[in-house]
């Protein structure tokens, strides 16, 4: 290999590192052009080179993941609660950006302080976004939420009604109370649901994942009924897997306790007072659907419910 | 000076907002998978309004993507066995990576038509097979585009370091493609 003085690293380790820095857009001017004329006599560099930029490229194809509506909003509605307090893992400016104790000084030719290169055409791309990202943010805020936030105040207070029936009138079965309560605190939460997912397939793994258990989360969509997600009730001191089903714009909390050899039970009702609880199981697992919709529509949603979750 | 809570929520659509789609991308590469990458990324934003007051301007992503790596090792070690965690010792890893790793390949690397050419699954695969520290790197670079500075003000590790693994992970990505049909 021939020495050269451009005052680039002359090991193969270090010519490659530099190359890397070149396609990252890190070098300054000099350092860019000395690593071209590099590359430039080198047929083994070039490869390297434009294997490099090639794997740059098929890096930045791959698709991004969408941020749902419901998750930025859920996000979104943070700005607007709770009060700032320190947090521990949250950096302080200088551990974020600043320069960093302890480092050696830059390579020889590597632009000192950032942002550089591929920095700046990222920051060119997400400019214009952080500019709109208000108005934006408050469109997903209100998105839906609205409707929902209002349907939820409605069934807050039907729900706490309901619950004390349960209570009350049914002071024998603490289940039903547990499912009430669950569903009525789910409704008071800043989000009825802990997994956001339209998709079972991403629901069940969840609840699978935290507690063992998941019952069919069929998708109903077609039917009027979107699965929106899934949480974990803790009922009777077992947590207990439950699926949040939305029906324009109420809620359906549908809580599903597992069963060892249970029987199977038609369909119970066991609403009051405007609030619907309906109870059923199938064998495998016991089922406690609850909502403020009317009876018929619950009844209508437990039978689509049974008949795809067969 | 003390912001309004106004402010401070507006800095936090600010701040925060635009850079969700980041957010995912990096908890996503670095939990393993996207519905606990919303988790993670669910649980440093609720950090991130709380530590709100202390962002002081600076590149937004970068200050939020550290705390979604923060909260995603907090979020594994609570969520996972160890075994799941455990990645050996990194000292080694890096030491190893500067012995044999980043050598010039021989001429015989694979054609950069190839790689163009790679499709989205048989890439994914080969991010996902990368070691940890490796991946880490990579993903915020190449991903989150990040600076080398401050991938190493992240990491709390010298530049150098950085461009080391950037290196080695790139060359593995390259020679599985390479390898791949």
């Amino acid at each position: 290999m021939t020495m050269h003085d451009d005052g680039l690293p002359n090991d193969p380790e270090g010519i490659r590192l530099m190359i890397h820095a070149l396609v990252d857009g890190e070098l300054d001017a000099a350092a860019a052009l000395a690593v071209e004329r590099r590359i430039a006599a080198d047929p083994q560099l070039a490869a390297e080179h434009a294997r490099i930029i090639a794997l740059r490229g098929a890096l930045g194809r791959l698709p991004r993941p969408d941020v749902s509506d419901a998750f930025r909003a859920r996000i979104a509605a943070l700005g607007a609660t709770a009060t700032a307090r320190p947090v521990q893992d949250v950096p302080t400016q200088d551990e974020a950006a600043g320069p960093l104790r302890g480092t050696p000084p830059p390579q020889p030719g590597l632009i000192a302080g950032a942002p550089v290169g591929g920095g700046q055409r990222r920051n060119a791309e997400t400019r214009p976004s952080q500019t709109r990202a208000l108005p934006r943010a408050r469109r997903f805020g209100s998105f839906d939420w609205r409707a929902l936030a209002a349907s939820i105040v409605v069934s807050a207070v039907l729900a706490s009604g309901a619950t004390q029936w349960v209570m009350v009138d049914n002071a024998s079965d603490s289940f039903a109370a547990g499912v009430a309560s669950g569903h009525r605190r789910s409704l008071l939460a800043a989000s009825p649901i802990d997994i956001v997912s339209s998709d079972r397939h991403t629901v069940k793994p969840w609840l699978d994942a935290r507690i063992g258990v998941s019952p069919p989360a069929p998708d109903l969509a077609q039917d009027g009924y979107t699965l929106i997600g899934g949480r974990v009730e803790v009922i009777s001191d077992r947590p207990v897997p439950a699926l949040v089903y939305r029906h324009r714009e109420h809620l359906i909390t549908l809580v599903a306790e597992p069963q060892q050899g249970g029987s199977t039970i038609e369909p119970a009702d066991l609403s009051s007072g405007g609030f619907s609880l309906v109870h059923w199981s199938d064998g495998a697992f016991s089922y406690w659907a609850i909502s403020d919709m009317e009876r018929p529509e619950l009844d209508d949603f437990v039978a689509r419910f049974r008949k795809a979750a067969v | 000076m003390v912001l309004s809570e106004k402010a401070l929520a507006e800095r936090f659509g600010e701040v925060v907002l635009p850079h969700l789609g980041d957010a995912l991308a990096l908890a996503r590469w670095l939990t393993g998978n996207a519905a606990d990458a919303e988790d993670v990324v669910q649980e440093a934003c609720v950090k991130a309004h709380a530590g709100i007051s202390g962002y002081a301007g600076g590149n937004a992503r970068a200050w939020l993507l550290t705390i979604v790596r923060n909260t995603a090792y907090t979020w594994m070690s609570r969520n996972r066995s160890r075994g799941i965690l455990a990645v050996g010792d990194l000292g080694d890893l890096d030491e190893m990576a500067a012995a044999h790793g980043t050598s010039l390949p021989d001429e015989d690397g694979p054609e950069a038509s190839l790689i163009a050419r790679a499709d989205t699954a048989a890439l994914e695969a080969a991010i996902a097979a990368l070691p940890p520290p490796f991946r880490e790197t990579l993903v915020l670079r190449d991903i989150n585009g990040l600076s080398y500075r401050e991938i190493a003000a992240m990491l709390g590790v010298p530049m150098g370091t950085v461009m080391s693994r950037l290196a080695r992970a790139r060359g593995l990505l390259v020679s599985a493609l390479g390898r791949a049909p």
